[in-house]
Order: structure tokens, then sequence, then C-alpha cells
């Protein structure tokens, strides 16, 4: 009995000192297997996009004045000793072999993964804050201080890489207050003297007077339909209904989104030089008679375009302010009255007398990429594809109207390729708020609100939300949280692209 | 030599080490304690040094030698042995001169010819010549420029109340005050009523729940002219202008920030918030120079409904009033030295011992000191103990909140503590030098763009 208990113990001990040992060898294998995969030469043996090497060779994390280089893990993993830390590192290294493996990396879209959307989630706030603990150091600018100060205020809100954004892998992108912004423009050959006189419910060309900008208005005549969608529509969202009997009156609608030609032209007439404390003590637009009188946008901040070009691309990144002031400005210069379509407006000339989700035949089920079966077989998209600039055909820019086909009523990109703003302010129940059974006409939508309606979708939308009816919103303060200056800008939305507009113009039938 | 200094300041924080667990951050140390038999809680009466920590000699300077830096100076020499006062800077000769024969007549301190610097740039001469501590005493306006070059040249400091005139002063101080913070400096910021003995233990009896939770708050600064200078001759614009500051609201910051600040800062500590936005009004009624108002009355709004109501008035033959008022949801008080029940009863009353009594010389949790060199003697002891103490911060904001009162005011409009922060309003001139000209004496009119 005794010796048998001995046996067990000495049995025991063996073990114990087994189990040590490889307990042992296993921690030093798999620190050394974490320090192997852990090198910067590691993460690039497979990192086929030699741009991401370059761009991080030329940044301040490895090339500055202290010498010190900071390595792969070290931005794109949590700071080790974490309780995620290890999680982290095999949920990346899964997708990064998936990728590797199942991926061609010609067809990723790298520039849109250097966008701070994408950037934020390969990327550890707390990995940045683990060396820069010190965020006043006494070589830090006034603008730094001022900054810095806003962060501490406000870190809920911010991440370091929403001012930060380049600072891993180098990029040209301006850094600062574009001051000669619009200026490198070349002398147009064409001049308009007049603007278009409307003389009938007919197509006319804009010109606008004094610049060389001209657009295509389009009559849209009015008539009855349903705004908003029916509760079974695939993809719909609760502020798309009930669903009401709208009349909208004629009126002519721009046939495509406000270019960057015809922004620019407003914005090298009206800019104003030095930051004005608008605000509250701003004069109302329509106190002011003469185009002259309008103090335009200020320089922006960075590249408006994404440096994805200017010309008939359609403008983007211009407040909901800038807009107004846009439509002001060429309402003065033409003599009409132009502004930005209600809501009702907007979706009776989306729809181009079709009540479907889109105004071409198709399930935006089959088009989804939300699906995973449409994910992995694919889907038969040719007819989308040839009307709606979106997520699965935009490489996540926006495009020129020439790109695809125009609706029923010969309007070009009211779905997809950028949102649109119109009139209304938002409400997620403002249909509900329409008298019920009743055919309501010319509807302007909440006599009040904090943010407008947006419509038709974007570049980077999937094809649930490019329906005619798909409803969304300006969100004001999310649009300007990196927007460095203070106060913020009044002209620019620092953190939303993809939001544009189209005017319209009220006909009067003589 | 270097070991022996570590070893002396070691001794000297073992031999100190009793006052600064008593002393804390501010002063202030009451420790709540509740017996298990008695459920009211009690406070533990603070000690207050009556003299700052001994320790390494440190060597002041200052910017600014009018009334007030003078006087600093004074309570740096009262706080203690080990202050030496080596550098004085003025943008007239005549200040420094004044400041320099007082120092001499009543400390016999001398101060070298070399260390005494004239001019818009003589800051950065008093920061440059081997100090540890800077006096900031200027008009408030220059405060914002001179706080940043002090910690950026890593002094402790010193500097008078109010840290702004505008948004943007006020924002450039709160981020100076966080680069002092991680460099390890000690601000003080001249708010002498958090170094009162009667403040500071009514203070810790309201926040036992002495008198419930505070609900409302006015404060008064109301009294006669302030001085003014007129110009004279042979004076340049900029120098009538700054000899005559306090009538001046880029120099100053109108009288609501320069002086009504105390109260409302009060009111700012005992609450432990800050107003979101403001409404007021004032005027200017009999004022002899200068652009600013000579009264305001400005309704303060915090985030949870509460209002603080505070008026400030610089009028001859006129009801005065300097002090503040806080009302509880069990009771009230002064702020100062008493509290009471909302029937009338006392709850509680400060009263410091007789001068000379037996009471004050045996316990120094009476003793009337001087509140301004009481504030010098915590700077002195932070810095020599090296204990947490940056006062800074809450300054600005209550700076920050007068300006929002004066905005207010002038414009008629409501206005935020938000729209402060993002505010881009820089008052003053583009460039200040002995040749500016062309400040036009403009009285706000509210109401208008």
């Amino acid at each position: 009995m005794n010796k048998k208990a001995k046996t067990v113990k000495k049995k025991a001990k063996y073990f114990i000192i087994a189990g040590f040992i490889l307990g042992a060898t296993f921690i030093i294998l798999s620190s050394k297997a974490i320090k192997y995969t852990s090198t910067d030469e590691f993460c690039m043996s497979c990192h086929v996009h030699p741009h991401a090497e370059d761009a991080w060779r030329l940044s301040t994390h490895y090339d500055n004045a202290s010498g010190v280089v900071v390595h792969c893990v070290e931005c794109h993993l949590p700071p080790p000793g974490t309780v995620h830390y290890l999680t982290a590192k095999a949920v990346t290294g899964a997708r990064d072999v998936y990728g590797t493996l199942f991926k061609d990396p010609e067809e990723i879209n790298w520039e849109a993964k250097r966008r701070l959307e994408a950037a934020v989630k390969h990327t550890y706030q707390e990995s940045c804050m683990t060396c820069h603990q010190n965020l006043f150091p006494r070589q830090l600018s006034a603008e730094g201080m001022d900054a810095h100060l806003y962060y501490s205020n406000n870190s809920e809100k911010l991440n370091c890489l929403n001012c930060h954004l380049h600072v891993g892998h180098y990029s040209d992108v301006p850094h600062e207050q574009q001051l000669n912004f619009g200026a490198a423009a070349a002398e147009p050959a064409v001049i308009f003297e007049q603007a278009a006189e409307v003389t009938g419910f007919e197509k006319f060309t804009e010109t606008i007077p004094g610049t060389s900008v001209q657009f295509d208005m389009l009559p849209i005549e009015g008539g009855t339909f349903t705004l908003g969608s029916p509760a079974k529509e695939p993809g719909r969202s609760f502020n798309e209904g009930p669903a009401r009997n709208v009349e909208v009156s004629s009126f002519f609608m721009a046939e495509v989104e406000v270019t960057w030609d015809m922004y620019m032209a407003f914005f090298n007439e009206t800019r104003s030089e030095g930051r004005k404390d608008a605000g509250a003590f701003a004069q109302s637009l329509d106190d002011i008679t003469s185009p002259d009188a309008i103090s335009g946008p200020t320089p922006p901040w960075g590249n408006p375009d994404q440096g994805w070009g200017f010309g008939n691309r359609p403008a983007i990144t211009m407040s909901y302010h800038a807009a107004q002031t846009f439509c002001r400005w060429l309402s003065l210069k033409t003599g009409k009255n132009y502004r930005m379509p209600t809501e009702a407006e907007w979706e009776f000339a989306a729809r181009g007398g079709t009540s479907t989700p889109y105004f071409f035949e198709g399930n935006p089920k089959d088009f989804t990429r939300t699906h995973w079966l449409n994910r992995i077989l694919g889907a038969d998209t040719t007819l989308i594809n040839s009307y709606i600039i979106y997520d699965a055909n935009s490489q996540l820019k926006t495009h020129t109207p020439d790109t695809i086909w125009a609706n029923p009523f010969g309007l070009k990109n009211m779905l997809g390729n950028v949102w649109e703003f119109v009139a209304d302010y938002y409400a997620e129940d403002a249909f509900a708020q329409y008298p019920e059974g009743q055919t309501i006409k010319d509807p302007k939508g909440p006599e009040t609100g904090n943010e407008r309606v947006i419509r038709g979708g974007a570049f980077n939308s999937d094809a649930y939300d490019v329906r005619s009816a798909t409803r969304s919103q300006t969100q004001h303060d999310a649009w300007l949280v990196t927007d460095p200056q203070i106060p913020k800008s009044i002209w620019w939305y620092s953190d939303s692209y993809d939001v544009g507009f189209r005017v319209v113009l009220e006909w009067n039938a003589p | 030599m270097e070991d022996q200094s570590k070893l002396s300041g070691r001794r000297i924080f073992l031999k100190n080490a009793a006052s600064i667990a008593a002393v804390g951050a501010l002063g202030s140390s009451f420790i709540l304690k509740s017996c298990s038999g008695d459920k009211t809680p009690k406070v533990v009466a603070p000690t207050f040094l009556d003299q700052a920590a001994e320790g390494k000699v440190l060597k002041v300077g200052l910017v600014g030698c009018g009334g007030r830096g003078t006087g600093a100076l004074f309570n740096f020499l009262n706080s203690g042995p080990g202050i030496e006062i080596v550098a004085l800077g003025d943008v007239f000769a005549d200040r420094i001169g004044r400041c320099r024969n007082q120092l001499k007549e009543q400390r016999n301190v001398e101060v070298a010819d070399e260390n005494c610097f004239t001019g818009f740039d003589a800051y950065e001469k008093v920061l440059d010549s081997g100090i540890d501590v800077v006096v900031l005493a200027t008009p408030p306006y220059f405060r914002a420029q001179h706080f940043d070059a002090a910690v950026r040249a890593r002094k402790h400091v010193f500097m008078e109340k109010p840290l702004a005139v505008d948004p943007v002063g006020a924002r450039s101080i709160m981020a100076s005050a966080k680069m002092a913070d991680t460099a390890g400096l000690k601000v003080g910021c001249g708010t002498q009523r958090h170094h009162e003995r009667d403040y500071l233990t009514t203070y810790e009896h309201i926040k036992s729940g002495l008198m419930g939770d505070i609900v409302g708050a006015n404060c008064y600064w109301n009294q006669g002219q302030l001085w003014f200078v007129n110009p004279q001759p042979g004076m340049s614009e900029m120098e009538a202008m700054l000899r005559d500051w306090v009538n001046w609201t880029w120099l100053s910051g109108d009288h609501i920030v320069e002086q009504h600040m105390h109260n409302i800062d009060v009111i700012n500590w005992f609450t432990g918030k800050i107003p979101s936005k403001a409404v007021g009004f004032g005027s200017r009624q009999r004022r002899p120079t200068g652009d600013q108002y000579d009264n305001f009355s400005v309704d303060f709004v915090y985030e949870d409904g509460m209002h603080m109501h505070s008026m400030c008035r610089q009028i001859n033959g006129c009801a005065n009033n300097v002090s503040e008022f806080v009302v509880g949801t069990k009771g009230q008080s002064n702020c100062k030295n008493y509290v009471e029940d909302l029937q009338g009863n006392k709850l509680f009353e400060f009263t410091y011992a007789e001068e000379g009594s037996d009471a004050e010389r045996e316990s120094s949790g009476v003793k009337n000191v001087s509140p301004y060199d009481q504030e010098i003697i915590d700077l002195v002891t932070a810095i020599r103990n090296n204990t947490p103490y940056n006062e800074a911060e809450l300054c600005a904001k209550s700076t920050m909140v007068a300006i929002m009162g004066r905005i207010s005011a002038y414009t008629g409009k409501e206005v935020t503590y938000e729209e402060m922060m993002n505010s881009n309003l820089k008052l003053g001139p583009e460039d200040v030098s002995m040749a500016t000209t062309g400040v036009k004496a403009v009285v706000a009119v509210p109401g208008v763009v």
C-alpha cells in the first residue's frame, strides 16, 4: 500500500516535471512564434501591396529625427499584454492568410483602405497612446495645443487618426488649408454673357453669366405618385413609410448632380479669404440681393475632391449651408429662383413614373452584397450596373454622369453616385405626419428640425440603399469631427465625401 | 555634490512629509470621519502652514511690475526663508524703478541692473535669467502668451487672474496648463479665496452635505468707480491705454472678467460645475475713459437647469456688495463663513481667533494669515515638496465663464460655453508695440449684428 502510494507519488512527480517542461517549451516556442510572426519581415512576406511598405518607410513613424522605427504590429495590433492582444493577432493573422490565399491583390481597392473609416479598423487607439503618452510636449505648436485641448475635452468622439491619418503610411495629401484652391483653373474658352431664357416647359441649357459653365435643365411634368415604399419592399427601412399619395407641381430639374465645374465657378466668385464667425450672426441669404454681396466658402482643408478629380464629377464635401448659398448665388446670377428639390419632388423625379424599388426592373435582394449567397455565387448585375454607381461598380469613388444611363425622365445619377441634399428637414416619421387617405399637394416636410434629408444613396452604398425610396439624413456634428479648425468650417464637411446635391427650378405656367 | 543634494532633498522631504500629507494640493485637506455610532459626517479642521515648507532656494522673477506684481513679490518674501527676487520685467522703466525702490526700502532686497528688463519682450529675458518661479502680473491681455512661454521654459508660475480676455486666450491657458502638468510644473493663480481658511472650512462643511445639494447661486462685485488714467502729453496712444488698462476691454477683459471673475470662480468651485450658457446685459454709464461697460447683470444657466445670477458694477454712490451666496436643498450660505438652514437657524459659523489670543498662538487652524501670503505659501510648499499643484485649469474655466457673460451682454445674444470653446475671437490689435495706433474706443452695443 505504502509502496504503491510512493510509486503513484513518484509518477505524479514525473508527470508534473514533464508538464513543466512541456509547458515551458510551449511557452518558449509560442513566445518565439509570436515574436517571429510579429516582425516587419514576416508581415511583409505576405502583404503584397508594396506601396504600404514604401509609404511606411517615408512616414514619420519610420523616418524621423529621433531615429525610432515603429513596426507594423505596434500600430496594427493592440499593445502586447492587453487581454485582446492574442485574439486580435489570431484574427488579423487568419484574415491575412485568407486574403493571401484567395484574393487577388490587384483587385483590392487599396486607396479606399487608406481612408479614415477603413484605417481605424486596422489600427488601435490604445496602441497610439502606448507610445504617445504626452499630448502636450514642449515643441507642440499653438495650433497643436488648441487641437489637443479639443481632443482632451472630446476624446470619446475622436480617434488619433482623425487628424493624424497619414503618420504611419506617408501620403502627399495636403494636411492644411488649401489657400490656392481653385486658383489654378485654366482660362475658359467661352464666357457666357447671359443666362438662358426660359420660354416654355421644355428642356433648356442654363448658362451662368460671367463663367463658362452650362448645364441642362429638364422639364418634369407634375403628377401624382406614391411617396415612400410599400411595407414589403426588400431592404426597406421604417422611415420610408407609411406611403402617402402625393401630388407635385411641374418643375425643372438639373439633368445631373451639381458638378465640380459648377461649384468651382461659385467658389471662385464668392470665396472669402478670412474665416468669418458667421453662425448665429450670419446674414439671412434671402436678404442678399446681389451675387457680389454673397460671402462664399473659405478655402477647404485637405482635398475636397479626395484626389478623384474635378470637372464633371459631382461636387462633394460642401456643407448644407454651402449648398444653400450656391443656390442663392445661382439664382442671383441667372435671375431665376433655383433651389434644392423638396423630398417629394426628388422622389417623384427619381421614380420617373415607376413604383418599383428601382426605376428599372430588378429586386434589391438579387443585387445586394450583404447576402452571402450573392457574395459567393455572384449576381447578375448587368442592369443595375448600367444605371447606378454603387458599391459594387464604383471602386468606391464618384464617377462622371456619362458612365451611366438616365432614368425615364432623362435624369442621371438620381440613384447612386452621391447622396443628394433635399430641402426638407429630416424626421424618421415625416410621412406619418401627413394625413392618411388624401392626396397631399407639394408637401415640404417637417417645419423645423436639426438635420436635412438626403436621398438616392451613393457610390459606397449597397444595392439595398440605392432604391428610389431610400431615405437618410445629414449628420452635422459627425461630419465635422475631423475638422481641426476652431471654430469648425461652416462651408466644408471634413468627414463626408459621398453627399452632393442637385438644383430645381419652379415652373409657373404662363 | 549631486548625491548630496539628492540626499538633502530627501531629508527635506522626510522632514516635511507630515505637512505634505496635511496640506495637500490647495492647502486644504479635510478628512471626513464617519464614526460608527455617529451618522453625521464630521469635518476635521484643516492644518494650514503659516510658512512655506523649507527646502531649495527659489529664484523668483516678476513680469509686470505694477502694484499687484510688486505685492506678489512681498507675498513670496513673506512665505518664509529661501526666496530670492532676481529679475524684473515691465514695459515701463518707471514701474520697474518703483518696484525696486519698494523692495529695497521695505525688505532690503536689491535686484541687479542687468536683471531689470523693459519692453514688450521683457518677459522672455526674465524667463531667461535663471529663475525658478515667474510671477505674471501684466494686464491679462498678455497672460496667455507669457504663460505659454513660461511653461515651455519650464518655470513654475504664479499668475494673476483673470487669465485671459478672450476665448482664444482662455483656451491657450487651458492647453498650457496641461503642458505644465506633463512637465511637473506648479502653477498658482491669484484666486486667493481658495486659500482663505474661512472659505475653505465653509466649503468643506457644504461639501459634507450640511445644507443639502446646491440648487441656486448669486454672486456680486458692486463697488464704486475704479481708478483711471487720462492720456498725458507726450504719451503714445499705446502707452496711454496700457497705463489706463482696467478701462479697456482688450487689455482687461472688462470688469466682469477682470474683477468679478473672483466671485464667479467661487460659485464654480462650490458647485463643482461650469455654466453651459449665459444671457446678460450691461451698459456704460459713468466710466470716464476706455471702452468698457461699468455694470453687468448676467443669468448663467447650468446643464442641469440651475441658475447663477451674477452682477457687477463700478459706479460711485450706489449700493455696494462683494460676496457670493448659494442656496441648497436644506440651507444656504455666503460661502465665506456661515451656513444656515432654510428657517435661518445657524448650522455653522467660522470665526478667526482674535489676534494675539491664546487660541491663535496655539492653533494654526484659526490664524488669519493673509490669503495673498497663503496662496504663495501653498505654491512654494508644493514646488519644494513636488506635490501636484495647478490652479490654472479651474481659473481658466472661470475666466472663460466671465468672458461668456461679457460677450452675451455686449451682443445681447445667448452665448454658450460650447461656443466659447469653439470661438476664434481674439481681442486687441494685430501687433502690439509702442507705435501701435488706431485702437478706437468703441463701446459695444447689444442687438446690433
